[in-house]
């Protein structure tokens, strides 16, 4: 039997038509409905995978990996959270699990107390002519992500993308809720640093540009 | 973490300004940037006033950025797709 949903959770993640409906038979093995899940999540989940590893393959393969859980856990579903948001939290879990097991320190207190001079946004309070004028264009935004470092790409990415409470993103990374807002905030302090001179921005490497937006804004 | 409720902003410096910002952010309450209690201390520190505004901006773009912009190719559905029919997850399933 489902839970009542909470309401609260479906901000950002409103109900898709056809979804609920999908999950009670995908629940019962129905292949017809899972591939019906897969059409309908295969975008947000390839590219929160890409955004979080930065690798077209890996990415991929991690698509791959996440579908094929929710193929296996799918009956542990209750409809607490919106089915996305639990989707995607699934997906974090193996993403950073797949990081894990390459050994990768995903937030890296050498990062986080000591980061390297060229990777630490300045301490800088910048002059009023070089603000960002209130508009930041989207395209210039995901390649000023894909250049953070591994660290501070992680927690926005999951705060500020995501959507994640910085006590989410602290159980998931294992770090403390303060060095979660330390990130956060040192990810936003570099991002307006690269975005002040998005002619500088390196291209997506390895990505094509995003679907519908070859070098133009949506 | 430091606190802002017990601060004094009347000589505050912009670097010590900034100590506050993560917790700033998080306390939610509106933009920090509409708030009166700080509008004499952005009024004198213009620069602090930029930052603010900039990272404000910043995260409310960031959720633009959840919307799906990228595509898997199709083989990764083939791969799914095959693995299902062999059975793969089907013991997890069952138990």
């Amino acid at each position: 039997m489902q839970t009542k949903p909470n309401p609260g959770f479906f901000k950002r993640n409103p109900p898709i038509a056809g979804e609920s409906e999908a999950i009670e038979q995908a629940k019962s093995g129905d292949a017809e409905a899972f591939s019906k899940l897969y059409a309908l999540h295969k975008r947000r989940v390839y590219t929160l995978c890409l955004r979080m590893l930065g690798n077209v393959s890996e990415a991929e393969d991690m698509t791959q990996e996440a579908f094929l859980h929710l193929f296996r856990k799918i009956g542990s579903f209750r409809g607490e959270s919106a089915f996305s948001t639990w989707l995607h939290r699934l997906t974090v879990n193996l993403v950073l699990m797949h990081l894990r097991k390459k050994g990768l320190q995903l937030v890296s207190l050498e990062e986080t107390i000591n980061p390297s001079e060229e990777d630490a946004p300045r301490r800088d309070f910048g002059s009023r002519d070089t603000m960002l004028a209130g508009s930041v264009d989207r395209v210039a935004l995901e390649r000023a992500v894909a250049s953070l470092p591994p660290g501070y790409r992680m927690v926005f990415v999951l705060h500020d993308v995501e959507g994640f409470e910085h006590n989410e993103i602290a159980a998931m990374l294992e770090c403390s809720t303060g060095n979660s807002k330390s990130q956060l905030h040192k990810a936003r302090l570099k991002l307006r640093e690269l975005l002040r001179n998005p002619q500088n921005l390196p291209p997506l490497k390895g990505l094509s540009e995003p679907v519908g937006q070859k070098g133009v804004g949506r | 973490m430091k606190d802002i409720a017990t601060a004094n902003l009347d000589n505050m410096t912009p670097a010590q300004f900034e100590e506050y910002l993560p917790e700033l952010f998080e306390a939610g309450g509106g933009k920090i940037s509409e708030n009166p209690r700080f509008r004499n201390f952005f009024k004198a520190n213009p620069n602090c006033a930029a930052l603010v505004s900039d990272l404000e901006t910043i995260a409310e773009q960031a959720k633009s950025l959840f919307e799906p912009t990228h595509e898997p190719s199709d083989s990764v559905w083939s791969n799914i797709a095959s693995k299902l029919q062999d059975g793969a997850g089907k013991e997890d399933r069952d138990s």
